[in-house]
Parts: C-alpha cells; sequence; structure tokens
C-alpha cells in the first residue's frame, strides 16, 4: 500500500487555509468569532473521529459522549475545585483516553455495525449518567463556567486545533497510521504483517476519545455552561455527518466537514417563525444531497482540483463500507 | 487472525426458556409483577414492529436505517389527517399502511438509491441521518409542532385476571404488532416474490443471473419496512403515555436499536424476542431495582446489551460470520 | 505559483474584505433595539424537538404583536420579535441569544423558554446589562436571585409557590388525607416538592410515598401503581404533560380514584381533554389557575377581544391549548412595560417599568393584580384552585395570595 508524498501544491494549500483562519478573527465581529471557535470545536470532533473511524476502519456513532467526558471534566475542575480552564485541558485528555480505552476494550470483539450501534448507545446512555449522578454534574440544572471574549476563545480554539492537526498528520504519516490503515483495509492482512490488532485498535480508540475529550472542554467553554443535553443525540450526529462530508480517511477535508455542520444550521435560521420550521428541512435535505453528490465527502473534490497531474495515477484510499466481509 | 470459538449452541435458547419461567413464576406470585409484565410486553411489541423494519433493511442493504422512528411517525400523522377527514380508523389504518409503503419505496427511489449506487456504506447511513432530520422537520413543518389527539380503537377495556388487571389496550397491541411481523415472515417464507427479496439481500449477483431485479427489491424492502414503522407508530400514538407529536418515536427508536442489536441484526425473530425482552425488563427494573435512579433506565437498557453482545458478539441469534483470509 | 493557487489567494482575501465590510455594517445605536419607527425584542424557543409543543407560546405572543403594532404599537414604535429556534438545548440556547444581542441587537432577550437554557445566558446577559425578561419558566430563583442578576426578570409564578398552596388546601380541608407524590426527578421536581411540604407544615407526615421519574421515561405507570399500593388517598403529579396524561390514565385503568392534583404546566384542558379520551376520568382533579377564565366568560369583553385576535393572528392555534393564553397575558406585561418605560425608553427605564408594577392585566385572573418592587419581583402571585368537572376548569374558593 503506497503512501502518499506530501505534496506541494497539498502543503501550500494547507498553508493558505492556516493564514486565513489565523487572520480571520480581525475582520470578524465578537459574535462571529465566537462561531468560528465552535467550528474549531467540531473541527477536532471530527478530526478524533476521523482517526479512529476512517483510519481504523472502527465506526464511532458516538462520539458526543467522548466529549461529554471532557466537557464535564473541565466544567466540574473549574466550578468546584476553582482549576484554571486552560489548564484542565490535559485532564480532560486524560479522562477521553481512559474513556477510549474502556470502550475500545470490549470493541475488539465487535464487528462493523454491532459497535456502531454500540458507540451510539453509549452516546445515549453518558448524559443519562449526567443526569442521575446531579451532585456532581449540576444535574439539568447543569454548571456554569467562566465567559471569555470571543477573541480569546477563536485563539485557543485554532490554536489547539492546529496542534491537534499537525500532530495527527505527524502520526497518520508514521508507524502508527500505517498500521491503522492496514487494520482498516483488512484486519487478517494487518496481523499476518505484524500488526497486533488489539493495541492499535484500542490505542486509536483512546487517542480519538482524547481528542474529543478536548473538544468537549472547549465546547463547554464556547458556551460558558454544561448541562447534559449539551451532548445530546444532536452534538454525534452531527460530529459524525461533518466527517463524512469533510471525507473520511483524509484530512483534507476536516475543515469543511466541521464548518458544514456549524455554520449551515446557523445560517438558514433567520428569527421569523414560519421560516424558522423549514430549517432542518433544507438541512436534512442538504445532507442527503451532498452524499449523492459528493459520496466521498469534501476530501475527494479538493484532492482532484489540488492534486497536480503525477498524483492523478495514485490509488485512493479505500472508502469505509468495503471491507472483506 | 484470532478464530473465535462459537459460544455453545444451547445457552441462548436456555437462557429463553428460563426468563419465561422466571416470568411466569413472578406473574403468579405477585399481581404487579404480571401488570409490569404485561404492559412490559405491550411495549415491546411496539419495540419489536420498528425493530424488524430495521433488520430488513439491514439485511437487504447492510444500512441501519435512522430515519425509521421519522418515517413511522410521518405516517401515523397520514393516518391521523386521513381521520381528520372523515375516515374511520380501521379504513384510516389500511390505508395508511398502503400510503406508507408507496412512501418507503419513493424514498428509497429518490434519496437512497442515487447514494447507494456511488457511496458506501456509511454514506448511505449519514443520508439517512439527513432523512430523519428532514422527515421530522416537514412534520412540524406540515401539521404543526402541537400536540395531537390520536384516537385509539380500542375502548378502554379492562380485563381481570385473578386480581390483575390487564387493559384490552395492551393485549391488542401485542396482539397486532405479533400479527404484523407474522404476516412478513410468512410473505418472506412462502410467496415467490419473498423469495425474490430475500435472495436479493443475501446474493444479489446470483439473484440478477436468475431474473431478480434486483434494486426493485431493495425498493420493495423499504416500503415494508415503512409499512411496518406506520404498525408500529399507530400503536405507540394508541397507547396514552405517548402523544402526538413529532418527536413521537425518538424514544421508541432507540430501544428498537438496541432490539435488533441484541437479537442479531440479521434476525427478524431475535428482533422480536429481544424486544420483547426489553420491554419486560425496563418495566420490572423500574419497579424493583432501587438503586436504579430513573435517569438510569436507558444505560441500564444498554448495560443489558453490552453483556448480551460481550457473550454473542453477533446478537442472540446473529450468524457469527467466518472470516475468509 | 500555479494559476489554482492564485486564484485561491484572490477568493481567501474577498472573503476576508467582505467579512470585514459586514463587519463595519453592524454599527449599534445609542439605545440598541430602538429606532425612530421599530423597537426590537427577541427570544430562543424549542420550536423543534421533545418541547416542541410550546413553540405555540411564541407564535401566539407574535400574534398579539401584530395586533398592538396593527393598531399605532408601543408609543408609535413597531414591536420586531425574533424568535429563535433552540431545541431546548443549551448548546443552541447560547450562540442563537448571542446573536440577538451581537447581531440583531434586540433591545430585550424576551420570553426565552426553559429552566437551563436561560440558566446558560443570564451570566452573558447580566454582564452586558442586557434585560432578559419575562421568561417562559417557572423556578422561584428567577424572582428571588435579583441581587446577583438584576437584570433578570421572571414572569411564571413560582413553581414552589404553586404547590404550597396544594399544601395548604390538603392541611387544612383533606384531614385523612394519605398523600402520594409522583415527582419527575431533577429540579424542576425537587421545586414543586419543596413547595408542597412547606405547605403541609406538620401534615407533611401524612405523605406515604414519593415516587420519581426521568424525563426521559413515558411510561411511569410502574410508579404509579406503586403509589396505589402505598395507600395513597391524594395524589400529587409534578410533572411534564406527557407523564401527567399517562398518570391520569393508569390511575383510572387500575381501578384507583384518590383526590387527585395536578400542576399549573400540566394542567391544559388540551391535556385534560387527551386524558380523558383515553379513558381517564378526570372530573374532581384540582390545579391552580392564574390565567384569566375564558371558559366561563364566553361572553366578556376580554374574551371577545381574544378570540377575535386568535382567529386574525394565529387561526391555527388550537383553542384548547393553555399555551395560548399563557403567551396573551406575557405578551401583554411586555407591551405594558414599553409603555411605562416611556417616549426613549432605555434598557434601565424598561426594568424600572417591570419592578414597579401596580396593574392590572386583562388575560390574568379576575380580581388578580400584578404588582411588583425593587425587591419583590414576582408580577404573579396570586392564584386560585381550581376543579375540572365535565370538561371545563372551575375556578373555586379564594384567591390565595403571597404563592412566591
Amino acid at each position: 500500500m503506497r503512501l502518499r508524498r506530501p505534496t506541494a501544491v497539498g502543503a501550500a494549500a494547507t498553508l493558505c487555509a492556516a493564514i486565513v483562519v489565523a487572520l480571520l478573527p480581525f475582520a470578524l465581529s465578537n459574535y462571529h468569532r465566537t462561531t468560528g471557535a465552535t467550528v474549531a470545536v467540531y473541527f477536532i470532533a471530527i478530526l478524533a473521529l476521523d482517526i479512529v473511524t476512517g483510519y481504523t476502519g472502527q465506526i464511532s456513532i458516538g462520539h458526543g459522549a467522548f466529549m461529554a467526558i471532557g466537557g464535564y471534566t473541565t466544567a466540574i475542575l473549574t466550578h468546584d475545585h476553582g482549576w484554571n480552564d486552560l489548564a484542565t485541558l490535559p485532564a480532560a485528555a486524560a479522562a477521553g483516553f481512559a474513556a477510549g480505552v474502556v470502550v475500545g476494550l470490549p470493541a475488539l470483539r465487535f464487528r462493523g455495525v454491532y459497535l456502531a450501534l454500540t458507540t451510539f448507545a453509549v452516546a445515549l446512555a453518558v448524559p443519562q449518567i449526567a443526569k442521575n449522578y446531579s451532585r456532581f454534574t449540576g444535574g439539568t440544572e447543569g454548571l456554569p463556567l467562566p465567559a471569555h471574549s470571543g477573541l480569546w476563545l477563536y485563539e485557543v480554539g485554532w490554536a489547539i486545533a492546529g496542534a491537534m492537526f499537525v500532530a495527527a498528520w505527524l502520526l497518520l504519516r508514521g508507524r502508527t497510521g500505517r498500521a491503522f490503515r492496514a487494520i482498516r483495509d483488512s484486519e487478517v492482512a494487518a496481523a499476518s504483517s505484524g500488526v497486533t490488532l488489539a493495541v492499535y485498535k484500542t490505542v486509536a480508540f483512546g487517542i480519538s476519545a482524547a481528542m474529543a475529550g478536548v473538544a468537549g472542554s472547549l465546547f463547554v467553554l464556547v458556551n460558558s455552561f454544561v448541562n447534559p443535553d449539551v451532548f445530546g443525540l444532536q452534538l454525534s450526529l452531527y460530529v459524525l455527518i461533518g466527517a463524512v462530508v469533510g471525507g473520511l480517511g483524509s484530512l483534507r477535508g476536516v475543515l469543511v466537514g466541521a464548518a458544514f455542520v456549524e455554520l449551515l444550521p446557523i445560517g438558514l435560521t433567520s428569527g421569523s417563525l414560519a421560516p424558522s420550521q423549514a430549517v432542518p428541512v433544507i438541512f436534512g435535505a442538504v445532507v442527503v444531497a451532498v452524499m449523492a453528490l459528493l459520496p466521498l465527502g469534501a476530501a475527494d473534490l479538493l484532492r482532484t482540483v489540488l492534486q497536480s497531474r503525477a498524483d492523478r495515477g495514485q490509488h485512493p484510499d479505500t472508502p469505509l463500507g468495503t471491507e472483506a466481509k | 487472525m484470532t478464530e473465535r470459538r462459537p459460544t455453545a449452541e444451547w445457552i441462548v435458547p436456555a437462557g429463553l426458556v428460563a426468563v419465561c419461567v422466571l416470568l411466569v413464576v413472578g406473574s403468579l406470585r405477585s399481581a404487579l409483577f404480571a401488570q409490569q409484565t404485561v404492559s412490559g410486553l405491550a411495549n415491546g411489541g411496539i419495540y419489536a414492529s420498528l425493530a424488524v423494519a430495521l433488520v430488513l433493511i439491514y439485511r437487504a442493504t447492510e444500512v441501519i436505517n435512522f430515519a425509521q422512528g421519522a418515517l413511522a411517525t410521518f405516517a401515523t400523522y397520514v393516518a391521523w389527517q386521513l381521520m381528520q377527514w372523515g375516515l374511520s380508523y380501521w379504513a384510516a389504518f389500511a390505508c395508511t399502511l398502503a400510503i406508507a409503503f408507496v412512501g418507503g419505496f419513493a424514498v428509497e427511489l429518490v434519496a437512497i438509491r442515487p447514494v447507494e449506487r456511488r457511496g458506501s456504506v456509511l454514506t448511505v447511513v449519514i443520508a439517512a441521518i439527513g432523512l430523519l432530520i428532514l422527515v421530522e422537520g416537514s412534520i412540524g413543518w406540515i401539521w404543526g409542532n402541537d400536540v395531537k389527539f390520536m384516537p385509539t380503537p380500542f375502548p378502554a377495556h379492562i380485563y381481570t385476571v385473578g386480581g390483575v388487571a390487564f387493559s384490552r389496550q395492551d393485549l391488542s397491541t401485542i396482539a397486532i404488532s405479533l400479527l404484523a411481523v407474522i404476516v412478513l415472515w410468512g410473505f418472506f417464507r412462502f410467496t415467490k416474490l419473498g423469495l425474490a427479496m430475500r435472495a436479493a439481500a443475501v446474493r444479489p449477483d446470483a439473484a440478477r443471473l436468475v431474473g431478480v431485479r434486483v434494486s426493485w427489491m431493495l425498493s420493495l424492502g423499504w416500503g415494508l419496512a415503512a409499512a411496518l414503522g406506520a404498525v408500529a407508530g399507530l400503536m405507540a400514538a394508541a397507547s396514552p403515555s405517548v402523544l402526538l407529536q413529532p418527536s413521537m418515536m425518538d424514544g421508541i427508536l432507540i430501544y428498537a436499536f438496541a432490539a435488533a442489536v441484541v437479537g442479531g441484526l440479521e434476525s427478524a425473530f431475535g428482533a422480536v424476542v429481544a424486544a420483547l425482552m426489553i420491554g419486560v425488563l425496563l418495566n420490572l427494573v423500574t419497579s424493583y431495582v432501587h438503586f436504579v435512579g430513573p435517569a438510569l433506565q436507558l444505560p441500564v437498557a444498554f448495560v443489558v446489551m453490552l453483556v448480551v453482545l460481550l457473550v454473542k458478539p453477533s446478537g442472540l441469534f446473529g450468524r457469527t460470520r467466518v472470516r475468509r483470509v | 505559483m500555479t494559476r489554482r493557487m492564485k486564484a485561491s489567494l484572490v477568493l481567501a482575501s474577498f472573503a476576508v474584505a467582505a467579512a470585514a465590510g459586514s463587519a463595519a455594517l453592524a454599527s449599534p445605536s445609542a439605545t440598541p433595539g430602538v429606532t425612530k419607527r421599530t423597537i426590537t425584542i427577541g427570544g430562543t424557543f424549542p420550536l423543534t424537538g421533545p418541547a416542541a409543543l410550546y413553540g405555540a407560546i411564541p407564535k401566539a405572543e407574535a400574534a398579539y404583536f401584530s395586533y398592538v403594532n396593527a393598531h399605532g404599537g408601543v408609543n408609535g414604535r413597531q414591536i420586531v420579535f425574533k424568535v429563535y429556534d433552540d431545541g431546548y438545548n443549551p448548546a443552541n440556547t447560547v450562540p442563537l441569544t448571542k446573536k440577538l444581542v451581537e447581531q440583531d441587537h434586540v433591545f430585550a432577550v424576551y420570553s426565552s423558554l426553559g429552566t437551563a437554557p436561560n440558566l446558560a445566558i443570564r451570566d452573558y446577559l447580566n454582564k452586558r446589562g442586557v434585560p432578559q425578561v419575562l421568561l417562559a419558566t417557572g423556578d422561584s430563583y428567577w424572582g428571588s436571585q435579583y441581587k446577583q442578576y438584576p437584570w433578570t426578570f421572571g414572569f411564571n409564578p413560582s413553581y414552589p409557590g404553586e404547590s404550597r398552596v396544594y399544601g395548604k388546601f390538603i392541611a387544612s380541608k383533606v384531614p385523612q388525607a394519605k398523600i402520594g407524590i409522583l415527582v419527575q426527578d431533577d429540579a424542576y421536581g425537587q421545586n414543586y416538592y419543596d413547595g408542597l411540604v412547606q405547605g403541609l407544615g406538620a401534615a407533611k407526615s401524612k405523605i406515604v410515598d414519593v415516587e420519581k421519574y426521568d424525563p426521559t421515561q413515558t411510561d411511569i405507570s410502574a410508579q404509579v401503581v406503586k403509589l396505589k399500593a402505598a395507600g395513597a388517598n391524594v395524589l400529587v403529579i409534578f410533572a411534564l404533560p406527557t407523564q401527567t396524561i399517562t398518570a391520569l390514565v393508569v390511575t383510572t385503568k387500575i381501578g384507583w380514584k384518590p383526590t387527585t392534583f395536578i400542576n399549573n404546566v400540566s394542567e391544559s384542558p388540551l391535556f385534560m381533554y387527551l386524558a380523558q379520551k383515553s379513558g381517564a376520568n378526570v372530573d374532581g382533579d384540582i390545579t391552580s389557575d392564574y390565567l384569566y377564565d375564558y371558559f366561563n366568560n364566553p361572553n366578556s369583553a376580554t374574551t371577545k377581544l381574544f378570540k377575535s385576535i386568535v382567529a386574525k393572528y394565529d387561526p391555527s392555534a388550537n383553542p384548547l391549548d393553555i399555551n395560548i393564553e399563557y403567551a396573551f397575558a406575557n405578551a401583554w406585561t411586555l407591551v405594558y412595560a414599553l409603555k411605562q418605560a416611556g417616549k426613549d425608553p432605555t434598557r434601565q427605564s424598561f426594568m424600572d417599568a417591570l419592578t414597579h408594577l401596580n396593574v392590572t392585566n386583562p388575560f390574568l385572573y379576575a380580581g388578580t393584580k400584578m404588582v411588583t418592587t425593587p425587591t419583590e419581583r414576582f408580577p404573579i402571585d396570586q392564584q386560585i384552585l381550581a376543579q375540572y368537572q365535565n370538561g371545563v376548569w372551575h375556578p373555586f374558593g379564594h384567591i390565595f395570595s403571597n404563592a412566591r
């Protein structure tokens, strides 16, 4: 299986995107900066999902649960124990990692769709557990968090998103990334070439969950509030939609996916009653249309646009779902 | 690659028999137990109809149809509208099943086939999620989000047997749900069309060679699943604890998923058994297990699901697939 | 540099320029939300999702504002009412509220619905001095925590105030009571429970069983069965509409007829009708009311006005839905306070108007008055008990005061 070299065009495009992202807040209002910070949150969450699902082939529909764990870690440490909110991020990552391993271990036994539905179940169960142990989590009334300006949220969010992107890119280029892709394409072949399935699959979950935990922390900071409904089904579904629209198995489309799920629904709201009813109809229809027109996600489109002639003959990553049955 | 020894064949039937014995003994000893068991079976009947619809689509296309509940709700609203226009309950019921069938067929043709043609399984799943958002939104758009009254065909009649009150509602729901599933089973088992559909699901290439129009079979499958979903929706709306509103089936869908997974996603029989068990389990846990706070009801159901999957990773009646190298 | 890269850079700079342009255009006026011709308010509501049935409230409020606008508006200004759908998810409420304040430049955040959603935005709004008023939620701290949150102002009578009334009634009028309570397992339910216990006083020893349920549980028949088994002859239901209806139906199904108390949130004639159609015997059930009694005064001027506004501006509204009546009472209060805030209202003059109310709201129960002071900030603290008979709630007894 060929490893793609970073192309000059790809690198330049990424650099361009990074510059735009870095300069953008100075042209935006406080409100739009906060929106931009939320895009960063989805960016990290989608990146996390891409690692475990797009690159390692383990379908996880419930990343909202890992975000919840990270988010509540930050909220409880900040609210009850007076931690500085940025200082809680490593703790959130650690909690997320632990949760990822806890989910990843039994997941070793589950095949494709059973894994997907189990993660779905976890995503639904975690908010309920948060509701039940309200003494720690504040229950449905939730916990407030220190507020920050839009600029702070944007800068912190994208700094972390950028760092995670680079870290993910390095990870996926290296041996671990190769192992992940091998597992995705054929577990049998991977095992017979020396990849310890249990270790790599669990590590994939752990890393992915750690990143999602950090995303959850940022999410909670952006809203300065947490309660179980914040991590409901909508969040997990949006992260999943964003990952697939962006294109699984590739880092190129993550920004597109994140922008899609955050900006489109808000962009469609207008503040008048009757059109508000139409928002979910339009959003749902757009999702279906995007799947029909761009089944491999924006990454595929970007690849065709950015790739130089020489690379065009290269075999693309196999999309999910064509794994050996 | 580790080849796991299949769990002993006798465990599942023995376990089920044990559960049945437990339920009967408990019911004989306590009126509360009996009441909870019967109303649990009624809820389970509703989950079963929806779960079998999920299994139907999964078997044909390997797609988890997240939109199944929303489609069922839409069908229920159609029935409501027909009754508003003067049809009697059973006339509306029959018309709704027909309309749901056609509607499911049309949805597959228009929204799913274009996606299926070019994308992977996960792409179709995302399209289904888009469909869920779209359909639930359109219900609110067309009929409004307020709660509507859905007439029940079963007069509020109560049968008392040995000091235990059973409502005609509950018993009829069990009967109708099981009847729908049995009719469907009969269709698949004994008719030529059913055979063609089964062939298209299991061996599409071979089926094509024999002259089966595989893509039409898929659309038919969606149509039948939609009709089954309509039965689930109508039975659910007839129950006083479920109000007719756009989010009506959200909670039920979750338990239907759990039932489909626990039963083994390829087995409709398994889905029914699991659904009934989940319905009863939820009621009994609420009644008898006190450290489980109300918020934990959902997680408990999922813990059970997890335990079953750990023992039998393909569900109770699922086929353990042998992976070919 | 390839042509493609050049194109991308040009596009990127256009994007930046456009964003800068739009940011510059949004320049706020002296008092946000107030222009010569308009005054803009807005709120977040669950228009979709499990709480969507409350979407009737902003619809009806908008209808009332349309009526007011057609009759000259408020001191010559037309009311612009922005309604955003947060689906009862605070993660949506926060950005949408920020949008209202920073993009739409609303004068006030009005009638936002839900406890958690309002808690999520309370700090933000108070820090910015944006009124967060006439909230559609009834916990007691909206009125009591004004020192910390001076810009927040509630509307609904507090839940504990309401349940206190039930407690007092049971203590004095039902001496042989054995009380069973069905309550939601969260702060909402706890609020009610605390008030009931306070109202009962010594009679709280008569509570024989308390059963809890989670809002996601729609089938609470198990809890009802246990309450009957505990020997209760008084049933107090502190639940959301879905579970209340179920409880009423199951109670009848198992052949039980306790003296039943239903909380105001769930007593809409629509829900009673649904319960009855499903087989519940609800005659004799008791609740508390604070809204104008339209059903028993079909020919009064208020009822005629109410019906004419609904017919013209919200014709698809369900006449049995009490949310419409609630919305009118709330919207009337807003319009009144805006008028009282003067010809050139400021946010401060508006809050002053709200904290100095002494007026009869035509859409509240006849004989009650809205009275507030800067330290007593519950506009509705008078209620009357009502009993359900033949499809209608019939108020009885005297008006209870200080139900706060």
